[in-house]
C-alpha cells in the first residue's frame, strides 16, 4: 500500500481575527470561599487567593498552539488584545506573534476594562472573542457585543452558569480551531450571573441578562436511514416554535403564559407576540394578556383564567427549567399551573449541552413533585419530544 | 489521482455512426407535429467508444464484488451468484403479475413458502411480503397499529416510542404515519433506559419501534422487561428487523415479546443492494395483528376430493396494499433460493460467523480506536473516529480507508457516538480480509498522529477527491442543463 503524504495539497490560509481577553482576576474570589470575585479583589487577596486565570488560558493557548501547528498553516489567527496583565503577555508567554494590543487597562483591572476592550475589540471587526474569566467576564462583554460577535469562554471563573463557555481549556482550543476551520457554526445561548451582592449575603438570585452567541458544533440529524446533515440551532428553533404554535392556535380558552429565553421568544414571534426576552409574558385567544409580568401579575391572571399552560425553556449551562432567570414563577404560582401543564422546549443543540435538566423553585417539596420519576418530555422539534432526566 | 471520464456528449464527435440503420422498407408516412421535436441531442459515438467509455465508469465502481465494505447496519454480504441464476429462469422472469392464480402456481408456491419460513424465522403467526423495502415495513406496521387501536376505541394513541439509537428511517415513518415522536435515551450500557421508558409508558403511547440488536450492535440486555413494559400500558411492540442477520436461526424475535417486525431481504438475506434496490421488506405478525397485515398474501388451500392449490388472499382487516401486486417478487425469489440453499442451520451458521467477525475486529482495533460501549457485540461495533488535539475527525478516516481500497465504514451514526464509525463486517469476509482492514486501520491510526493533513485532505486515489456529500444529496442535478437546453 502506498503512502505518499508529502505530495499532498496544502489547502490555502484561512485566517481568523480573535479578539483575547484574560479577566486576571477571575476565579480568585473562589478560591476563599468569596462567591465571585466582582468588587472584592482586595478582600479576596488579602485572604490568601492568588490569580489563576492565567493558567488557565496559557492551557488553551498551548493546545490551540499544536493544533494551528498540525494544520500546516492551513489555519492562522491574528490576534488583537490588552496590554498585560489582560491578554498581550499570556500570548507571548505561549510564543504567538501576530499580535495587535488595542486596549491598555488601568493597574488594578476593574469590570470597566473589560468592557472598554470589548468595545475596542468592536472597532477591530474581530471574527471572535475568546475570554478567560467566569459569568462576570462573560456578562461585561456581552453587554457591549451583544449577538454582533460571537463570544467564546475559557472557564475560570467562580460561577459559570452562561451557554458560552467551553467544558476545558483544551476543549476551547478545539472549538477555535474548527470555528477558523469554518466546520462549525454559531447557537444562541443565554448570560447569566448571579447577584454577587445578594449571594454573600446568603441569598440567592440567578438572572437571565442577555443572549449571545457562541461557535457551537452543529447538531447532526438524521435526514434519511443513515444520511446525516448538520442542522442550526435557528432551524430546530423555528421547528419548535412553528409546532407550539400549532397548539396554541388550538387552545383558544386556555392562558399560556410564555418564560424567558431565546427558544421560547421563538414561540412568542411565531404566533405575534412582542416579547421581552427577559420576562414572562401571557397570551389568552390569540391575543396578549399581559407583558413582563411579576408574580402578582401571574397569580392575578390565574384566578381568572385557571386553565393554564407554562412554556418554558431550560436557562444557561446547567439546565435549570426553573429556579434560574424565572424566579417570577414562585412555588405557589407553578403548584397551581402543575406540572402536567408545564412544556419544556428545547433545541438538540442545547440538549447536548444540558442533557440533565434541574429545578429548584426554593421548595423542596415542590420540586420533588416536578421531578417526579426523574424524567420528562421535552419538545425538540416539530412533533418530536425526548425523555430527558429531571433532578432538583 | 485518476483523470476524469469526460461524459459521453463530450466524447460525442459529430457525424460519427454507432449502428447502421437498415433502409426504410415501408411506405413514408406523415407524423402528427406535436410530439415532434426540433432537435434531440443525441451523443454520436461509435460502438466501441461506447463500449470503452462504460468499461472504463465500471471499473471505478466499488462494490462487494470488488472489495472490502463493511458499511454498518448495512450489512453488505456476498450476494451469492446462484440467486442471480435462479431469479432468470424463464418460469420466474417470465411470467406477468396479471396471470390468472392457476397460471402461476409455481410462482405463487414460492412466495407461500417463503412466508412460512420468514414466519419461522422470525417466530411470527403470519407474514406479508408485500413491503417493497424496510421503511415501507415500517410503516406498514405503524398503520397496522394505528388500525388495531382504533378497533379497541383507543383513539387517544398518538406517540411512539423511539430509542436515541434507532435508524433515521423510525421517526420519519412515525412521521408519515401521523404520530408524534418520543426519543427514550441509551443508557450507560448502551441499552435502552428503562427508568426513562418506564417514564414515558402511557395511555397515549401507540407502541414503541425496537431494534435488536440496537445500532450499536448491542443486544438490549432488558429485551423482555422493555417489551413488558410497553405492553402492560396497552401498547404494542413493533421490531426493525435490520440487524437481523445477528440471529437467525438463533433467537425468534416474537419470543422477545415482539408483535411485528419487517426483515430487510436485502441485508439479511443476500439480495442486492444500492442501485435504487429494488428492496423487499416483508412484514411478520403476531396474534390478532395478523388480520391487520398488508395484502395480498398467499395461502395453500387442499382441494375438496385431492390435492391441494395456492389462493391469493387478502387478510380480515388488512392496511390494504403497499405494493403493486405481490411486492418485489423477483427479490423474494432471491432470498428463497438463499434459505433453501442454506437450510436451517447454515443460516444460523452465517449469523454466529457474523458475530464472530465483527467481536474480531472490535477487539483488534481497539488498541486504537476507543469503543465506547465496550462488551460484547453482535453483527456490528461502533468506535469512535476522533483524535483529541489533532483537528481529525471521522469523515477522515473514513476517506482514508478509501486510499487503502476498503469501503469506508458508516460515518456518524448511531448519533449518539461522537465522531462514530459504525462497522459491520458480515460473515462472508475472511480472515485474511479483516486482517488486511485491521492493517490498514492501524496504520491510519498511526498517520493520525504523524501526518493528520493526509487523512484530512483524502481520499487520494480515487477518481475524485473529497465531495460534500450533504449538497449532493440535498441538491441532486440528474441533468446537465448545458447539454439540455
Amino acid at each position: 500500500m502506498e503512502r505518499n503524504w508529502d505530495d499532498i495539497e496544502v489547502h490555502s490560509s484561512t485566517v481568523l481575527t480573535v479578539g483575547f481577553i484574560v479577566n486576571p482576576i477571575a476565579g480568585m474570589g473562589g478560591r476563599v470561599g468569596l462567591k465571585g470575585t466582582d468588587d472584592v479583589v482586595n478582600r479576596a487577596r488579602a485572604l490568601g487567593a492568588v490569580a489563576s486565570a492565567h493558567l488557565k488560558a496559557r492551557e488553551t493557548l498551548h493546545a490551540l498552539k499544536t493544533l494551528l501547528k498540525s494544520s500546516s498553516g492551513a489555519v492562522a489567527i491574528r490576534w488583537v488584545t490588552c496590554s498585560p496583565p489582560m491578554g498581550e503577555d499570556v500570548l507571548r508567554e505561549e510564543g504567538f506573534e501576530d499580535i495587535l494590543v488595542v486596549y491598555r487597562p488601568t493597574e488594578d483591572t476593574t469590570r470597566t476594562d473589560t468592557s472598554n476592550a470589548a468595545r475596542a475589540f468592536m472597532a477591530h471587526s474581530v471574527d471572535l472573542i475568546l475570554f478567560c474569566g467566569g459569568d462576570g467576564t462573560a456578562r461585561d462583554i456581552c453587554m457591549i457585543v451583544g449577538k454582533t460577535i460571537p463570544v467564546l469562554g475559557i472557564p475560570s471563573g467562580v460561577k459559570m452558569y452562561s451557554g458560552v463557555f467551553g467544558v476545558s481549556p483544551v476543549s476551547v482550543a478545539e472549538i477555535v480551531t474548527a470555528f477558523a476551520q469554518g466546520s462549525i457554526s454559531t447557537a444562541e445561548v443565554e448570560i447569566l450571573d448571579l447577584d454577587e451582592e445578594l449571594y454573600r449575603r446568603n441569598e440567592w438570585e440567578v438572572r437571565l441578562y442577555q443572549t449571545a452567541v457562541t461557535p457551537f458544533e452543529p447538531t447532526l440529524v438524521q435526514s434519511a436511514k443513515m444520511l446525516i446533515t448538520e442542522t442550526g440551532d435557528d432551524d430546530a428553533r423555528a421547528d419548535i416554535a412553528s409546532y407550539l404554535a400549532d397548539i396554541i392556535a388550538a387552545k383558544p380558552e386556555t392562558l399560556f403564559l410564555l418564560g424567558p429565553g431565546s427558544t421560547v421568544k421563538a414561540v412568542a414571534d411565531a404566533i405575534g407576540l412582542e416579547k421581552a426576552l427577559l420576562g414572562i409574558d401571557a397570551w389568552l385567544a390569540g391575543k396578549v394578556a399581559g407583558s413582563d409580568l411579576n408574580e402578582n401579575d401571574i397569580l392575578t391572571l390565574l384566578k381568572h383564567h385557571p386553565r393554564c399552560k407554562l412554556v418554558l425553556s431550560p436557562i444557561g449551562a446547567q439546565g435549570f427549567i426553573l429556579g434560574r432567570g424565572n424566579l417570577q414563577l414562585s412555588p405557589q404560582i407553578v403548584r397551581i399551573i402543575g406540572r402536567e401543564n408545564i412544556f419544556i422546549l428545547a433545541t438538540p443543540a442545547k440538549l447536548a449541552r444540558t442533557s440533565i435538566l434541574r429545578v429548584d423553585t426554593g421548595d423542596r417539596t415542590l420540586d420533588a413533585e416536578i421531578v417526579g420519576d426523574g424524567h420528562l418530555p421535552v419538545i425538540v422539534g416539530d412533533r418530536r419530544r425526548r425523555m430527558v432526566r429531571l433532578v432538583a | 489521482m485518476m483523470d476524469s471520464e469526460a461524459t459521453v456528449y463530450e466524447l460525442s464527435v459529430p457525424g460519427r455512426p454507432g449502428v447502421s440503420l437498415p433502409l426504410l422498407d415501408v411506405p413514408e408516412t406523415s407524423f402528427p407535429d406535436v410530439p415532434l421535436r426540433e432537435e434531440l441531442r443525441l451523443p454520436e459515438l461509435s460502438e466501441l467508444d461506447v463500449t470503452r467509455h462504460y468499461q472504463r465508469l465500471s471499473q471505478r465502481n466499488f462494490g462487494v464484488d470488488s472489495g472490502f465494505y463493511p458499511l454498518g447496519s448495512c450489512t453488505m454480504k456476498y450476494n451469492p451468484k446462484i440467486n442471480e441464476a435462479i431469479a432468470q429462469m424463464a418460469g420466474f422472469a417470465q411470467t406477468h403479475p396479471l396471470q390468472s392464480e392457476d397460471s402461476v402456481q409455481g410462482n405463487l408456491e414460492l412466495i407461500c413458502r417463503l412466508q412460512d419460513w420468514l414466519a419461522e424465522i422470525g417466530g411470527f403467526d403470519r407474514v406479508s411480503l408485500q413491503p417493497a423495502a424496510g421503511a415501507n415495513g415500517e410503516l406498514a406496521a405503524l398503520l397496522m397499529m394505528r388500525a388495531y387501536h382504533k378497533d379497541h376505541g383507543e383513539k387517544g394513541r398518538t406517540q411512539v416510542l423511539i430509542p436515541d439509537s434507532a435508524h433515521g428511517t423510525n421517526p420519519a415513518s412515525t412521521s408519515m404515519a401521523g404520530f408524534d415522536v418520543l426519543e427514550i435515551p441509551s443508557d450507560e450500557r448502551g441499552n435502552l433506559n428503562i427508568d426513562a421508558l418506564r417514564s414515558a409508558c402511557d395511555d397515549t403511547v401507540v407502541g414503541i419501534m425496537l431494534t435488536n440488536p440496537n445500532t450499536l450492535g448491542l443486544f438490549e440486555e432488558q429485551v423482555r422487561e422493555i417489551t413488558d413494559i410497553v405492553h402492560s400500558c396497552g401498547a404494542l411492540v413493533y421490531g426493525d428487523g435490520a440487524n437481523m442477520n445477528a440471529l437467525t436461526g438463533i433467537v425468534q424475535p416474537r419470543d422477545l415479546g415482539i408483535d411485528l417486525m419487517h426483515f430487510n431481504l436485502h441485508k439479511t438475506f443476500s439480495t442486492p443492494h444500492g442501485g435504487g434496490g429494488p428492496g423487499s421488506g416483508p412484514l411478520g405478525a403476531a396474534g390478532p395483528l395478523c388480520d391487520y397485515l398488508p395484502g395480498p398474501i398467499v395461502e395453500r388451500r387442499n382441494r375438496d376430493g385431492g390435492g391441494y392449490c395456492y389462493d391469493i388472499v387478502i387478510p380480515d382487516r388488512s392496511i390494504g396494499r403497499t405494493c403493486t401486486y405481490f411486492g418485489n417478487f423477483a427479490v423474494l425469489v432471491r432470498t428463497y433460493a438463499y434459505i433453501r440453499m442454506l437450510g436451517a442451520e447454515g443460516l444460523k451458521q452465517n449469523a454466529l460467523h457474523a458475530v464472530l467477525n465483527a467481536n474480531y475486529l472490535r477487539v483488534r482495533l481497539q488498541e486504537a480506536y476507543k469503543v465506547p460501549f465496550d462488551r460484547l457485540c453482535m453483527h456490528e461495533f461502533v468506535c469512535e473516529g476522533v483524535a483529541t488535539g489533532t483537528g481529525v475527525r471521522a469523515i477522515d478516516i473514513s476517506k482514508r480507508l478509501i486510499d487503502y481500497g476498503f469501503h469506508p465504514p458508516t460515518n456518524y451514526f448511531p448519533l449518539i457516538v461522537r465522531e462514530a464509525l459504525m462497522i459491520e463486517p458480515t460473515e462472508t469476509e475472511s480472515k485474511p480480509t479483516l486482517d488486511a482492514y485491521i492493517e490498514a486501520m492501524l496504520m491510519i491510526a498511526d498517520e493520525v498522529r504523524k501526518a493528520p493533513d493526509v487523512l484530512k485532505s483524502a481520499p487520494h486515489t480515487a477518481p475524485v477527491g473529497r465531495l460534500d456529500e450533504v449538497k449532493a444529496a440535498r441538491d441532486l442535478k440528474l441533468c446537465d442543463p448545458t447539454i439540455f437546453t
